[in-house]
């Protein structure tokens, strides 16, 4: 290498299980620059920053900084070669204070004692130098996400940091947030230290970062200066040519128009004036829509709308303020759970580890979840359990579910299994209504076509659909209305022929339909 | 849902190899350790191991002791199944204990066909109501169960002192022991000399049923679910909070009943001390079965072997009795080892 | 009653006092670090038959409250690497523990001592007044004039205070049981802390076991502990994993204990098993309201596994 770089990573390959999640890959990043990591879900980018921070072990593949081969096989080796990690996800002990968490680990000046005065004025002077206000007496659990973060960016830069690596730091913050993050960033590097910025926003990277890398696959794709780079020869990169646009049926996009055209008359949800929440602010606010047979009505958002307390009321597992919610005629407002489930309402919860999957459950017994009271499951008391097996094994074999069998543990499936799994048992019954909650997130383009076909097959059958997602361009590909949620309100409604990404954008961002 | 055809050679095998290695194991720490102390480690085991087969008597006081192991490891699993801890077993037993004792002594002028069927329910209810106070102090308070599980067995000893020393107590016992219940509250005996009772048969009915609620029921599933998942089980329409509570009662009256057996067929009375080490055997039992329903007759009758081999491996050797509740205990924790293995 | 007997009531209470404290205190230092131990009864009682063993055989209760103390720090290095290292259920391995601290008590008692009407009886803790201090009048008999152990335990409740909330590394090991993956992140060793602090958790249990037969009985008796191991586990839980209120439960503890004797002595009428039953009924009312209150450790009862990814 001719160029003189802070830091090269060079064919680090990582693989989980059986899933190779970095193959390869190469990264360099100059000293005082802006690096942005850019790509997809599941592309590497926070993989490939946590072996750098040696939270993961990389299988082969050297680390360099300075152009001297390094071994980080802790975060504390990390620390000691000037690398610091602001995680998307917080690591901060909430109970703590500010202070005591940006100088937990380190040696206070009154060490062993904890008198943390000194420290407190070394924050407020870092604090000052790179406009990040933070308040080192208050406790982490009062503060709101902007200001965390700013103390997990401080903490770092306590420690002396020469690189400093964010992962989707622009995620919970307001414009004017991400705006101050950007200048403070710009500082930083005017120091010269070295920032690496991940995320998969393409006009976020343009707008800050001075060099750019893109992952796919765990592979690396390309890297470019910011001044040579057009958005397009990016969001090439990033979605990449695998994707076989014209034999695709569902990307053609006559043919599905044509097919989503058709609808029923018949109303099959109706959900009227309904607010949601126990305390004093609902989390879902006059909401009314309705869905009419074989509709897939798409609900936008940005994540923490609302939108999982809406599909919850619906199931009856929260407690409704005000409105009604009405299934093919009758209302079901507040019925219990699993009479609104024998009453064919399928669902496919958000949170799959959580919500969904019986972990420690087979396969087979997972299937069953919620029908285990019905035929072909069970004549209501006893369970019908060769049936149970049989049906399964179809289910595993229809769904193309990775597993050893109808016998097997649940948690040994796979993320892109475990999907397949809670949509094979919310697809294998006919049912009036079906919920999907970000159905795709996190699975190959195939899985994701797959699933699409299924969703259309259950539309032909006059099903209805709630499709619940943060990726607009599934809704967009899929949906026949779109609302979009934010505080807990809906902002607009869309036909399919109005569906415009800019305007669902701004609705998304709390502005009312026709309110610019 | 635990294979109903796939009882394959091989993955039997898998399934059955890890526990002979940890019994193995265990007993080679537990050999090493007596060797060091001097004793006969070879003749030792061969009296742990084939007391029960050698004779008529050792074979039926193995039965003996499996009919409370069996009853206390449901105690445990049933909860378990929920993913619910009851360590608290031994007050269960003693109040069902306490139950039939005062149901075998009040109403001693019943006869038989009726006392006898009354004696075992009222022992449940009472092993029930006693597990009932903590699953409720859980249902409405979000008491954790495993620490107040526990407690209650403190307080049932204090019960049991009271009930054997003034209210019943019989004048002549140089220990707490109450006065007998009634001749017509005895259960009938299977094989007289020596005496085997027919509580055995309830023991195997029970087990079965059990098996039967848990493995074929969707009942039984919901509990099931709601031990591999709360979160989800709830999510999907089933109510967890009263199966925590109904898991534990279900516990408390199979433990209620191993009371009222005991008091019915064996003692005929209640006795101080009377709950012996039944609770931790059939918690090791249950967690060595690993809540299967359809293994733990069997995993119980084996530790009840060896608590018969060690009753006389004490006797003819002079080697404590608790040398082999460790040997258990070892089992158990290597059995827990080898899961990492598998992971 | 008058002054002389309240003094002499709180004297007791002290007594009584030390087996909890250290107990809970153990359980606490662990607890703080993410692990939830729950071999507290067995480790207590394998303590106070080994420590009594081993006092006896020697002569010296130094002596033997060090064996006791290494027998509980083993208990805490075989649970902390089946849970920390092979990462299995904290409390499963907890109650198997249990279970082979409550054997190996009776085992070892049986093969040294055998079977007998008259074991050996060892000399109980002496009074050790403080000079001039003990002389103060009201508090000099109560605080300063005991034996060494309430001494150690008043002391070590305030110790372990200032260490967890006024030293760095006091910082570092709650941070370990509040949020493991941010004290990696910060280069803290977390397996290292989490044995450090259950073995000396557990050392300080074995301690507790070993000091009821020095201090009450003068010999072991099977299940000697009574359930005080439990107890001092639920001291924990409602003493919201702080040493300071922890010291306070205890207080409490063995005043309603030494009360229930008492009233016994007393001839109240009332039967003394109802009094025997007071701790355990108080702790179950206490665990009803004090669940309100505290704070458990975020991590508490979980094992850390670097790797592990998050799913979805």
């Amino acid at each position: 290498m001719a160029e003189n770089y802070l830091l090269e990573m060079e064919n680090i390959d990582k693989t989980f299980g059986t899933t190779k999640a970095l193959d390869g890959v190469n990264l360099q990043i100059k000293r005082g620059e802006i690096h942005g990591l850019l790509g997809g879900n599941g592309a590497g980018k926070t993989t490939l920053m946590n072996v750098l921070y040696g939270l993961y072990k990389n299988d082969s593949g050297t680390i360099k900084i300075n152009g001297e081969a390094v071994r980080i096989l802790s975060p504390k080796n990390a620390i000691d070669h000037g690398i610091g990690m602001v995680h998307q996800q917080f690591l901060q002990v909430t109970n703590f204070t500010v202070a005591e968490n940006i100088v937990i680990g380190t040696k206070p000046k009154s060490y062993p004692l904890m008198n943390l005065d000194e420290e407190i004025k070394t924050i407020l002077a870092l604090a000052d130098r790179f406009g990040l206000p933070v308040t080192p007496t208050a406790t982490i659990s009062d503060l709101p996400l902007g200001v965390r973060q700013r103390v997990e960016i401080i903490k770092a830069l306590y420690r002396g940091v020469k690189i400093l690596v964010l992962d989707e730091p622009t995620t919970n913050l307001t414009p004017q947030e991400v705006d101050a993050l950007f200048s403070s960033l710009r500082l930083m590097v005017n120091e010269g230290l070295s920032v690496i910025f991940i995320t998969h926003k393409l006009r976020e990277v343009l707008e800050v970062c001075d060099r750019i890398s893109v992952l796919r696959h765990g592979k690396n794709v390309l890297t470019m200066d910011r001044a040579d780079a057009s958005e397009e020869a990016f969001v090439k990169a990033m979605v990449g040519e695998d994707l076989n646009v014209e034999n695709s049926i569902l990307y053609a996009d006559q043919g599905l128009n044509e097919k989503l055209s058709n609808i029923g008359e018949e109303i099959v949800l109706e959900v009227k004036n309904l607010t949601v929440g126990m305390d004093e602010v609902p989390v879902v606010k006059d909401v009314s829509f309705s869905l009419r047979k074989g509709e897939i009505l798409g609900v936008a958002g940005i994540s923490g709308n609302g939108q999982l307390e809406l599909l919850e009321a619906i199931l009856g597992l929260r407690d409704i303020k005000e409105g009604t919610i009405s299934l093919a005629g009758e209302e079901i407002t507040n019925l219990e759970t699993h009479k609104l489930l024998q009453r064919s309402i399928s669902y496919v919860p958000e949170d799959r580890w959580q919500d969904g999957l019986l972990s420690l459950a087979t396969v087979e017994q997972n299937l069953i979840l919620g029908l285990h009271r019905q035929e072909p499951y069970s004549d209501g008391r006893l369970l019908k359990r060769s049936s149970i097996t049989e049906k399964a094994t179809a289910l595993i074999d229809t769904f193309n579910i990775k597993t050893e069998g109808p016998h097997d543990t649940a948690g040994n499936l796979s993320g892109g299994n475990i999907q397949r799994l809670l949509l094979a048992r919310s697809f294998s019954q006919a049912v009036d209504l079906i919920l999907l909650h970000n159905p795709t997130r996190g699975l190959d383009i195939p899985s994701i076509e797959s699933i699409y076909s299924l969703i259309l097959e259950r539309k032909d059958l006059g099903m209805a659909t709630l499709l619940v997602s943060e990726n607009l361009d599934e809704l967009f590909l899929m949906s026949n209305h779109l609302i979009v949620f934010c505080n807990g309100e809906i902002m607009g409604r869309l036909k399919r022929s109005e569906f415009d990404k800019y305007s669902v954008g701004s609705m998304m961002s709390g502005i009312r339909q026709g309110e610019e | 849902m635990k294979k109903t055809r796939a009882f394959k050679p091989s993955t039997l095998g898998k399934q059955i190899l890890p526990y002979l290695l940890a019994v193995l194991a265990a007993f080679i720490a537990a050999g090493i350790f007596l060797w060091l102390m001097g004793f006969n480690v070879l003749q030792a085991y061969q009296t742990i191991l084939f007391t029960s087969f050698k004779s008529r008597n050792g074979f039926i006081q193995t039965l003996l002791k499996f009919i409370p192991l069996v009853l206390t490891a449901l105690a445990f699993t049933i909860p378990m199944k929920a993913s619910k801890f009851n360590i608290g077993s031994e007050g269960q037993l003693i109040f069902g204990a306490i139950g039939a004792t005062a149901t075998g002594i009040m109403f001693a002028d019943l006869p038989a066909l009726a006392l006898i069927p009354l004696i075992l329910f009222v022992g449940m209810i009472c092993g029930a109501l006693w597990a009932l106070i903590p699953a409720w102090l859980l249902y409405r308070f979000n008491v954790s169960e495993i620490l107040s599980t526990v407690l209650m067995n403190f307080i049932s000893f204090s019960v049991l002192d009271y009930i054997a020393t003034e209210v019943w107590r019989d004048p002549l016992a140089g220990h707490p022991t109450t006065i007998p219940i009634s001749e017509s509250g005895r259960l009938p005996l299977l094989v007289s000399s020596p005496p085997l009772h027919s509580g055995l048969l309830i023991v195997i009915l029970v087990a079965v049923l059990v098996y039967i609620y848990t493995d074929y029921t969707s009942a039984g599933y919901e509990l099931v679910a709601t031990g591999a998942n709360p979160k989800a089980a709830k999510v999907f329409g089933i109510n967890t909070k009263i199966l925590f509570l109904l898991a534990l009662v279900l516990g408390g009256s199979m433990a209620g009943l191993a009371g009222a057996i005991e008091v019915a067929g064996k003692h005929h009375r209640l006795i101080e001390g009377m709950q012996s080490n039944f609770m931790a055997l059939g918690i090791i039992i249950g967690l060595l079965s690993k809540g299967n329903h359809g293994v733990v007759p069997f995993v119980a009758f084996f530790i009840a072997m060896l608590e018969v081999g060690a009753n006389a491996m004490q006797r003819t050797m002079a080697i404590p009795i608790e040398m082999v509740f460790i040997v258990e205990a070892l089992i158990l924790i290597f059995t827990l080892l080898s899961d990492t293995r598998k992971k | 009653m008058d002054l002389e007997q309240i003094t002499g009531f709180i004297g007791l209470v002290f007594l009584s006092f030390v087996p909890y404290i250290f107990a809970s205190q153990g359980t606490m230092l662990a607890g703080r670090t993410g692990q939830f131990n729950v071999s507290q009864e067995g480790v207590m009682l394998a303590g106070a038959s080994i420590g009594f063993l081993v006092a006896d055989r020697f002569d010296s209760i130094f002596i033997g409250v060090l064996a006791a103390m290494l027998v509980g720090g083993l208990f805490g290095l075989i649970y902390t690497f089946a849970t920390t290292t092979l990462n299995l259920n904290q409390f499963v391995i907890g109650l198997a523990l249990f279970f082979v601290g409550m054997a190996l008590s009776t085992l070892a008692f049986k093969l040294v001592v055998g079977v007998t009407l008259s074991p050996p009886l060892i000399d109980t803790l002496k009074k050790i007044p403080i000079p001039l201090l003990s002389k103060i009048p009201v508090l000099g008999p109560i605080l300063f004039n005991q034996n060494i152990f309430v001494y150690l335990s008043l002391f070590l409740s305030w110790f372990l205070y200032y260490f967890l909330y006024k030293t760095s590394w006091g910082l570092q090991l709650r941070a370990v049981g509040e949020n493991p993956k941010a004290a990696d992140s910060l280069g803290i060793n977390v397996t290292a802390t989490r044995y450090a602090a259950a073995i000396i958790g557990a050392m300080l249990v074995g301690m507790a076991g070993a000091y009821l037969p020095m201090a009450y009985t003068g010999t072991f008796t099977e299940g000697i502990t009574q359930g005080r191991g439990w107890l001092s586990t639920a001291l924990t839980f409602f003493g919201g994993w702080q040493p300071h209120t922890i010291f306070v439960g205890a207080l409490f503890f063995s005043a309603v204990e030494v009360l229930a004797l008492r009233v016994q002595v007393l001839r109240s009428g009332i039967p003394h098993q109802v009094l025997l039953t007071l701790p355990y009924i108080i702790t179950l009312l206490v665990m009803v309201f004090g669940s309100r209150w505290v704070r458990i450790p975020g991590f508490l009862g979980k094992n850390y596994d670097r790797e592990k990814r998050s799913v979805g």
